[in-house]
């Protein structure tokens, strides 16, 4: 009986547009879109940024010092024109009128304080409104301040290695896997129960409020099928869709890893390939399925209670919000799986995957966090059943 | 057969509820200590005004709600302890019936033939008996969504007869239709008699009970004020019609009760 309610309430959810956009259509294409989107907007800014023709602005005498060193500096640095400016004022001026991007102060006693190897000042102004302008400046007085102390060494007969007493080499032991697992680990979880959350929301209110404001919760109950077969045949579905959901956008951001920009990710598309292995996958299952019926078990008893699709819609909603904050763990660093994290719903199955991907899993800790999430997910079946065996609850 | 003794029904009030009935009471008491019996190849109607308790009567017998106490026997089984072998016999409609509009009436049948473990030589010989004889076969396959109120009716009644129930249980079931449509239950509710079946069906329209039933009872607040055949009630009427003699035991009561 519990199989016929599935079969039903899947073959009506599968045919709900609104429920297939947010189980399938969205999961899937989000990634890829959003990915997408960013890698093309991020690139072409980054070369309009490298081609663009900036006018620089100088305040100084004619070949002042600044002016034959940017001169010297190569086209690929970025092209440039320069424009020599008698005050400052006038300067600034253009700069807020963007007929100049950057604008530069030597003083009259600049070659002086170099010819004396005294610091010689120099100021440079530029609108913080106008991307990557303050980056292109420190780019040439990189090249042209390591220019200025290689002929300081040489005047003061310096060998430059001397210089630097201590030379300091960090060398890093964690393996790449590690590294992706502990900082970017807290993306996946994350994502798994956000869409694992939206994914069983629409079933959940369609089927049981649903039910009830289309009137056909009535008849279901006088056929003689017990109520917790028709609770278990309808959790299923829920269930099935939040992890549906969940697995569509997982699968969405491996191929926007996959096929965007692969020559750019080869690295990262390695360590992507040696983490997803069966093992890995059975895993992470077996962690977000209990997770997922614990969802299911918690908007269950509100759909049942709710009068319409709206009210039900109304509470859960704000509830994903306090669903996915426990989620955003994963991304602090330095918080780790331990006996406390373990027994803290949500967190756990966030940190246990962190260390899932990082391959440093500790068996005892991720069995203990297994059962935190499967006692609250009976928990939270038991509780729905109690509020849908309810007769004043299911009919309206 | 349906045997109904001493039935009450008692809700709890929510704090929310007493403030919209202006009531003090935490209980409320929508069925009150009622008994009646119903033949099988007859009709008995449960007449009664809006809130009279007719439609909890009924989800009692349906065993939708649990009585608070008293004892119902459908077709021999004791619905209070045994609810799901006393609902295998029954076929339940109401007027507000929802049907599911993304699947087809096909679809619809099947699921709930399923539900009550009908054989599948049974379900297709019952499938086509009842399409044919509701004219049913040129919109089997189309999604309920797309039907006509008619239609939908149609799907409705093959729904509550498709594992062939020998107690009917009929809530307003006419409630919101028009005069076609509603023909299509008169004729349901006839043929159910004729098949010795055991119907029940509640209404507040004085001329569609006195069309099908043969047994009646009036209830109001929860209350029986009449129990017997049609022929006991018309010979007992102090009024000149059937609308005007209910409405004379209702205000009677009401009367009594001051």
């Amino acid at each position: 009986m519990i199989f016929t309610i599935f079969k039903k309430e899947l073959k009506d959810t599968l045919r709900d547009r609104r429920t297939l956009m947010m189980m399938l259509v969205i999961p899937i294409l989000i990634f890829p879109i959003i990915m997408n989107l960013f890698a093309s907007v991020s690139k072409s800014f980054q070369e309009e940024a490298a081609n663009k023709k900036i006018k620089i602005g100088i305040v100084g005498t004619e070949n002042n010092f600044l002016q034959l060193e940017l001169n010297a500096i190569p086209k690929e640095l970025g092209e440039k024109e320069i424009i020599l400016y008698k005050d400052t004022l006038s300067l600034i001026s253009d700069l807020k009128k963007d007929s100049l991007q950057l604008g530069a102060y030597v003083s009259s006693e600049f070659n002086q304080l170099m010819d004396s190897m005294n610091p010689a000042p120099l100021t440079f102004f530029f609108n913080a409104t106008d991307m990557g302008m303050q980056e292109r400046a420190e780019a040439y007085m990189a090249v042209i301040d390591a220019k200025a102390k290689s002929k300081r060494f040489v005047k003061l007969g310096i060998e430059e290695a001397r210089t630097q007493p201590i030379t300091t080499e960090y060398r890093n032991i964690a393996s790449d896997k590690e590294m992706i697992g502990k900082l970017a680990g807290g993306i996946l979880p994350y994502i798994f129960i956000a869409f694992g959350f939206i994914g069983c929301m629409y079933p959940a209110i369609d089927l049981f409020t649903g039910e009830k404001e289309r009137g056909t919760i009535e008849t279901l109950l006088t056929t003689p099928v017990a109520r917790w077969q028709i609770l278990f045949g309808k959790m299923g579905v829920v269930v099935l869709s939040g992890l549906t959901a969940a697995t569509c956008a997982l699968l969405g951001l491996f191929f926007s890893i996959e096929f965007i920009d692969s020559e750019g990710n080869a690295e990262i598309l390695k360590i992507v390939h040696s983490i997803l292995n069966p093992t890995f996958i059975v895993l992470l299952y077996s962690l977000l399925i209990p997770l997922t019926v614990f969802f299911a078990g918690l908007m269950i008893p509100i759909a049942v209670n709710a009068k319409s699709f709206k009210e039900a819609q109304s509470i859960i909603t704000p509830l994903n919000i306090v669903m996915v904050l426990p989620a955003m763990v994963g991304f602090f660093p330095g918080i780790e799986l331990n006996f406390v994290t373990a027994c803290i719903p949500v967190v756990n199955i966030v940190l246990a995957t962190k260390e899932l991907i990082a391959g440093s899993l500790d068996i005892g800790l991720v069995a203990l966090s297994f059962s935190v999430m499967m006692s609250l997910a009976v928990f939270s079946v038991i509780f729905s059943y109690k509020r849908f065996d309810n007769e004043t609850n299911i009919i309206i | 057969m349906i045997e109904v003794s001493n039935l009450t029904k008692e809700f709890e009030l929510t704090r929310q509820q007493r403030k919209e009935l202006n009531t003090t009471n935490k209980i409320a008491l929508a069925v009150d200590n009622i008994s009646f019996k119903c033949e099988p190849g007859r009709v008995f109607s449960l007449l009664g005004p809006n809130g009279a308790g007719k439609t909890t009567t009924l989800r009692m017998l349906s065993t939708i709600f649990k009585p608070t106490s008293g004892s119902i026997k459908i077709a021999g089984i004791d619905a209070v302890k045994n609810p799901q072998e006393a609902r295998s016999k029954i076929g339940f409609l109401t007027g507000s019936t929802g049907l599911y509009a993304r699947l087809t009436p096909d679809e619809v049948i099947d699921y709930f033939a399923a539900l009550y473990s009908v054989p599948k030589n049974l379900l297709e010989e019952r499938k086509e008996r009842l399409f044919n004889l509701l004219d049913m076969q040129e919109f089997r396959g189309k999604r309920i969504g797309k039907l006509s109120t008619g239609m939908k009716q149609k799907v409705s009644i093959c729904r509550t007869m498709i594992h062939d129930p020998e107690v009917v249980v009929f809530d307003e079931p006419t409630s919101g239709l028009d005069v076609i449509t509603a023909e299509n239950i008169i004729t349901l509710i006839r043929d159910c008699k004729t098949q010795g079946k055991t119907v029940i069906f509640s209404s507040h329209i004085m001329s569609e009970v006195d069309l099908l039933c043969d047994d009646l009872a009036i209830i109001h607040k929860g209350k029986m004020l009449f129990e017997g055949t049609m022929d006991d009630f018309r010979s007992n009427m102090q009024t000149d019609n059937l609308t005007s003699e209910f409405i004379r035991i209702i205000h009677a009561s009401q009367t009594a009760a001051i």
